[in-house]
């Protein structure tokens, strides 16, 4: 019956949004607290790390902490850290002393685009292995799952370490540390962060593989594949529309739950490779306590992650119809 | 090839399931003739072999396992096991189409139950696109779903069972196939929708003309709906015959004992 038809208009998409957003706001606010707290809970602060030489007059460490406000409560300085920033104003660079959005911008383009590609190399990487290795169970799909046991157990920054230290040592003519600005050089600026994604890029693959090999096992074992092939469906189609349409969703969704640890895993990365990005930004102002530039930085990665998530939903109901936006 | 030569001719048909050690034998020795719009029907208990034969005639094997089959079964003078992949997949569905057991999982979830009938009709017919929609409608139409035109639309979440199960026979009968195999068609459903699911079946088996090769492990649901039966045991065919003169007069004791099995509507009177 048409009337008995779920609506799939625009609005229940708009309704999941608002809803997120709501959601968002409360997350953001908690994550904005820890961060500060933590931060602030390090040893040593900004003043320390400022003023550089292991011995410093009280004063002059007193003197900065009052310039920047650090010689107020935490609580105090998160209040007025938090009224500013809700008027937009995020503060600016305790080192640069720029504001802390014009500081961030292009950084972020550069991690984004990190994390973009190493998040497709995961997905086609871990969903060719994945279904290789459903398909060839109980033969050859012991090689894969060495392989994806050992790309597991390796951390990434391990990976990236040895990488760097063989190309340096055997291809020296491949220049590593060549990073190109994106409206420099396109190609070459996507060429330059094609090693730096991969290992990133090669934990999450891992977990995308197992994923695939379990969706496409379970799925392959369905009624409806055994019904297409009886209906004369060339493989490719069968493979397509019935086995991957429906082993792929939940996978998607898994990939998107790794944006968190693939933007956690660039921090190490970037920093090994020498890219400028949002995550060798973060580790320097770690080191240098820059605290407007690590709230900002914290703020922004869960918001991405948030943002990713909701993206995954929406796809997961698009994909599926039996899926109702809540 | 003469009216009255058989459609399907099998012979010696043995399947046997190979393992990594040991290979299971299913079926074996399997023979068995289906005339031109003629319905024949297999009856058995559950693991008797009725689904493997079934398959083989197909050559489909359960996901992941691999099947090795041996005799023949000749369609329209061609054996089937002889053929190249290509060949074989453009019997499947188009000549040779089945129904399977559960409506509830045979249907792609993700899929319009229109896109599901299309894309056999793109795969096996030049059709044009608005052809195909056209014919997925009056499919879907034709195994008595209301308002067809606005289901092809539909998810099969949105059917239930006995529906899901007509969508599936307009899928099966979608190319005009020769012989219909339906595989236990109404064993996962209520008793009233089995009853229509069978009238369906054998109206359009009239309507369409073509023969119907019918699995069921009960011989209530055989009664009415086949000329002939073949009765399956321990993956062996031990009889076959008219089906009046089976049930009347059952020679091999496994079909007395089948035929006992099914429930009689008597008051019982004392203690079973």
């Amino acid at each position: 019956m048409a009337t008995a038809r779920t609506p799939r208009s625009g609005s229940p998409i708009l309704r999941l949004v608002a809803v997120r957003l709501v959601w968002t706001a409360a997350i953001l606010l908690g994550v904005s607290v820890v961060a500060f707290v933590l931060m602030r809970a390090l040893p040593g602060d900004f003043a320390i790390a400022a003023a550089g030489a292991q011995f410093v007059q009280a004063e002059v460490l007193e003197a900065i902490r009052r310039e920047f406000g650090l010689d107020q409560p935490v609580w105090v300085q998160y209040l007025r850290w938090l009224g500013e920033a809700l008027q937009g104003d995020l503060g600016r660079s305790f080192v640069t002393r720029r504001p802390v959005t014009s500081e961030i911008g292009p950084r972020f383009v550069v991690t984004a685009q990190l994390t973009l590609i190493a998040a497709l190399m995961a997905l086609a990487i871990g969903g060719t292995t994945g279904l290789l290795s459903a398909r060839l169970r109980g033969q050859t799909d012991w090689v894969v799952r060495l392989v994806n046991g050992l790309s597991l157990a390796v951390p990434n920054f391990v990976v990236a370490t040895l990488i760097v230290l063989m190309a340096g040592l055997y291809f020296p003519f491949l220049n590593l540390f060549n990073y190109t600005p994106f409206l420099a050089d396109p190609l070459a600026n996507i060429g330059s962060l094609l090693l730096p994604a991969l290992c990133l890029a090669l934990a999450v693959s891992v977990t995308v593989s197992e994923n695939t090999r379990a969706a496409v096992l379970e799925v392959s074992s369905q009624d409806f594949v055994m019904v297409a092939r009886a209906k004369g469906l060339r493989p490719r189609r069968v493979l397509g529309s019935y086995l991957l349409r429906n082993a792929l969703t939940p996978v998607i969704t898994v990939t998107g739950l790794q944006v968190a640890s693939l933007l956690g895993g660039s921090i190490l990365i970037e920093t090994i490779f020498a890219i400028p990005g949002m995550g060798q930004y973060l580790f320097d102002s770690i080191t240098s306590r820059d605290y407007p530039v690590i709230q900002a930085i914290v703020l922004l990665a869960a918001a991405v992650v948030v943002f990713v998530n909701l993206l995954v939903d929406i796809a997961y109901a698009r994909a599926d119809a039996r899926v109702r936006y809540e | 090839m003469t009216a009255d030569a058989p459609l399907l001719e099998v012979r010696d048909l043995a399947a046997r399931f190979v393992a990594r050690a040991e290979t299971v034998e299913a079926v074996r020795g399997i023979s068995f003739d289906i005339r031109p719009g003629e319905a024949v029907g297999f009856v058995g208990e559950s693991g008797c072999g009725k689904s493997v034969t079934a398959r083989a005639i197909l050559r489909l094997a359960p996901e992941g396992s691999t099947v090795a089959l041996s005799g023949s079964v000749r369609y329209r003078g061609q054996d089937l096991l002889a053929l190249s992949e290509r060949a074989i997949r453009a019997v499947r569905g188009r000549r040779i189409a089945m129904v399977f057991q559960d409506p509830m999982t045979s249907l792609n979830p993700v899929m319009t139950v229109g896109a599901q009938i299309e894309d056999m009709l793109r795969e096996h017919t030049d059709l044009s696109r608005t052809a195909i929609r056209e014919r997925a409608v009056e499919l879907l139409d034709q195994v008595g779903i209301e308002n067809a035109r606005a289901r092809v639309h539909d998810h099969p979440h949105q059917f239930s069972g006995g529906m899901r199960q007509r969508v599936l026979i307009a899928i099966a009968i979608s190319c005009n196939p020769d012989l219909l195999i339906a595989d236990e068609p109404t064993t996962a459903l209520d008793v009233i929708v089995q009853a229509q699911i069978l009238r369906l079946l054998l109206r359009l088996r009239e309507q369409m003309g073509m023969s119907l090769m019918l699995i069921t492990h009960d011989f209530g649901v055989v009664a009415g709906m086949v000329e002939r039966v073949n009765v399956m045991y321990r993956g062996r065919i031990v009889e076959t015959g008219e089906v009046d003169r089976v049930f009347a007069a059952p020679a091999h004791p496994y079909t007395r004992a089948l035929l006992d099995a099914v429930p009689r509507l008597a008051i019982a009177r004392g203690p079973a």
